[in-house]
């Protein structure tokens, strides 16, 4: 298993440098050039020239970029000057990931149920409804199904915020800043999941099933007070909801929007594994209908899902930033689009690594996670 | 004697080749009567068989009842309307947007260019990871590892926003996202869904069959390995037109492209002058190209559905 992952990150590690020469390689090849816009004179672009390291031959300038990227240094923005890009970037990634990340786990969590509900009700309307309902809110276009949202939800119904990151009234004098609010909420987020698996796991161990759902739901209850105690005592409360609240229609959005995918590639691998002979063993066990489902058939078909959401994240992450675009939500969306509007190329050369090591960090984790999960892989991998 | 002998072997050469044409045939028909039993995927196929015919009706229309200066969809203007954004008429079947052009003839002619876009965009995608993918699983060895390695950073390239930034320095032709779109995709996760499922094929027993016969490398891989990937081929290629339509109206709607009319322009424009529902509002310009993605890509995603269910015996309800 350490073998398996030292070999798939020194794998990734090769993958990122090549991508970062990929990138290069592209920019290069553009017809552009920042200093033929200076009206200074020549020597004042010459000057720039020398500054920014642009006169130095295209090898000394690659593997200076290549060295200046490995220790994290991005450059520095040609917009907002003085600040680096790494900066930049830092101060408002957790936004982005805080959407994304939550976005993809409820993508994955909504499409694996639904996909395991429709593969096992074949050619009823539940089946036909719930397909046609996620393949229209794959397929429909992302700044358009945010609009539509932002008509119903925040206009007509008036129910949601649908502006910008928090309420600047309900901020006025707030005691802490937002983004170390938002590292709070995330840390409360992954405590919460992490005594749920617990209480789920202990659970498991208690065979009749009555007691079982009554420590699991009295579990729930204890872990929600304990929260709500905690957030209540520190008097910041009033503000997690704020950003709550303003968090919603966006995360629903990029919910509907990448939810369908999963949806249909976990109900094909449910089809494919619902004929397997252990499948007929347990049914003539007499087990219930829910079990074989839960139990049986989703467990082994969600080993082939996991490989392929890796290549869908990245798909989601571009939805997360268009649709941050469309909400006004002041994150990594928002350095994008105004990188690309002034053609801000360190800020944007900044943000394609990012995404791509982002999108690395998500493909060995989940390589790592099919590997714990499948043995087979294990002793395979390590051959 | 020459004649009759010769004659006897093209009546056999013909022979074998009605056969074969025969067996294809029924090849097509099995596959197409799976096909076809399935609602969701003639769904699909009625709705891109109405988009063909939009798409064919532009010209058409413009010839024949279409009076050109007031439906051109770039530079017409009706003069005998005065407000211009007006809502659907029986003159305009969709209204006019804010330039007072006929949104219908606009609607039509984005048409074109969604499926010229997604059909250069699934060859061009489909060609390279099928000729890469094979490559990679039937050899081995340094080209899998070389083929592997480009795919590797190919796969954490999201296309939308490679050619956002491309967009930001060219101004992009539909041609241009079309197959910058293929060709990230198909070098990307394509390749490698292919490659796996090669190295599945290669070690069936009629590979190994074919070897023993005396079949050589290109032998097999035209008559074993490529038919073996032609399912998987449809159907990537058909969810490669849903994502390359999408990508080029997002990169049109955030103006990134040259001025050629698309649905995302179109959705671009209507939102200039944006409230919704309410009557002097612009919603009719917006809600055509919005439906008119969503029902194009859903249609193309449901036939996807339904191949993968023909080729996927396992998928079939049984």
């Amino acid at each position: 298993m350490f073998k398996f992952i030292i070999r798939r990150v020194v794998r990734a590690f090769v993958a990122l440098i090549l991508f970062q020469s990929l990138l290069f390689t592209l920019i290069h090849a553009l017809p552009y050039d920042v200093t033929a816009f200076t009206l200074a004179g020549p020597s004042w672009r010459e000057f720039m020239q020398r500054q920014l390291g642009l006169d130095l031959p295209l090898w000394t300038q690659y593997f200076r970029w290549l060295g200046k990227f490995l220790q994290f240094d991005l450059g520095v923005s040609f917009q907002n000057w003085p600040a680096s890009v790494s900066q930049i970037l830092f101060s408002r990634i957790s936004r982005t990931l805080l959407l994304f990340f939550s976005a993809a786990i409820l993508a994955y969590l909504l499409g694996i149920w639904l996909g395991k509900v429709i593969a096992w009700r074949r050619g009823g309307w539940v089946e036909f409804g719930v397909t046609l309902g996620g393949v229209a809110t794959y397929t429909s276009f992302a700044p358009w199904l945010g609009l539509v949202m932002i008509n119903i939800f925040g206009w007509y119904l008036g129910w949601l915020p649908y502006q910008r990151l928090v309420n600047p009234n309900v901020w006025f004098n707030a005691p802490v800043m937002i983004d170390s609010l938002l590292a709070r909420m995330v840390v409360t987020c992954v405590i919460a999941c992490g005594a749920f698996l617990v209480v789920r796991r202990a659970s498991q161990s208690i065979k009749t099933n009555h007691w079982r759902w009554t420590s699991q739901a009295g579990g729930i209850v204890i872990i929600g007070f304990g929260i709500g105690a905690w957030w209540s005592r520190s008097g910041l409360s009033y503000l997690a909801l704020d950003v709550l609240a303003h968090l919603t229609l966006p995360l629903a959005t990029v919910v509907l929007l990448s939810f369908g995918e999963t949806m249909m590639i976990m109900r094909a691998a449910m089809l494919e594994t619902k004929h397997e002979d252990y499948v007929l063993t347990a049914r003539a066990k007499g087990l219930p209908d829910q079990v074989i489902r839960d139990r049986h058939v989703a467990r082994n078909a969600i080993l082939p899902v996991i490989t392929r959401l890796a290549l869908n994240l990245p798909f989601i992450l571009v939805g997360s930033l268009v649709i941050e675009r469309v909400f006004m939500w002041q994150a990594m969306g928002e350095i994008i689009f105004n990188a690309i509007e002034y053609q801000d190329i360190p800020v944007i050369l900044g943000i394609l690594s990012m995404v791509g090591i982002l999108a690395l960090i998500a493909h060995i984790l989940l390589d790592i996670l099919y590997t714990y999960l499948d043995p087979r892989v294990r002793y395979i991998g390590v051959e | 004697m020459l004649e009759e002998g010769s004659k006897v072997s093209t009546r056999e050469k013909l022979r074998t080749y009605l056969l074969h044409r025969w067996v294809h045939r029924r090849w097509f028909y099995t596959h197409w009567d799976l096909f076809i039993q399935q609602p969701l995927g003639r769904l699909g196929l009625i709705m891109i068989f109405i988009f063909g015919l939009m798409a064919l009706s532009h010209p058409i229309l413009m010839k024949t009842l279409w009076h050109p200066t007031i439906f051109d969809p770039f530079v017409g203007f009706d003069t005998a309307i005065m407000p211009h954004p007006t809502t659907p008429s029986w003159r305009h079947l969709l209204g006019t947007d804010n330039f007072g052009r006929d949104v219908l003839s606009q609607l039509l002619i984005s048409t074109q260019t969604s499926f010229s876009v997604g059909i250069i965009a699934a060859i061009i995608a489909v060609t390279i990871s099928t000729l890469l993918g094979g490559m990679a699983g039937y050899f081995g060895g340094v080209i899998d590892a070389i083929i592997m390695g480009i795919s590797d950073v190919f796969v954490l390239l999201p296309a939308p926003i490679l050619l956002l930034i491309f967009g930001l320095l060219l101004r992009l032709e539909w041609p241009m996202v079309a197959i910058a779109y293929g060709i990230v995709t198909g070098l990307g996760g394509q390749t490698i869904v292919v490659k796996s499922h090669t190295l599945k094929i290669k070690v069936k027993p009629f590979i190994e069959a074919a070897r023993a016969a005396g079949g050589g490398g290109g032998h097999i891989i035209r008559k074993h390995i490529l038919p073996g990937l032609l399912s998987l081929t449809i159907v990537h290629a058909v969810f490669t037109v849903v994502g390359a339509v999408l990508t080029e109206s997002l990169l049109s709607y955030f103006g990134r492209t040259r001025y050629y009319l698309s649905w995302g322009t179109m959705i671009w424009i209507g939102q200039q002058t944006f409230r919704w529902f309410t009557l002097e509002g612009q919603w009719h310009v917006i809600l055509p190209p919005a439906l008119a993605i969503m029902l194009f890509c859903s249609a193309f995603y449901l036939v996807g559905r339904a191949l993968d269910e023909v080729f996927n015996p396992q998928l079939r309800v049984r």
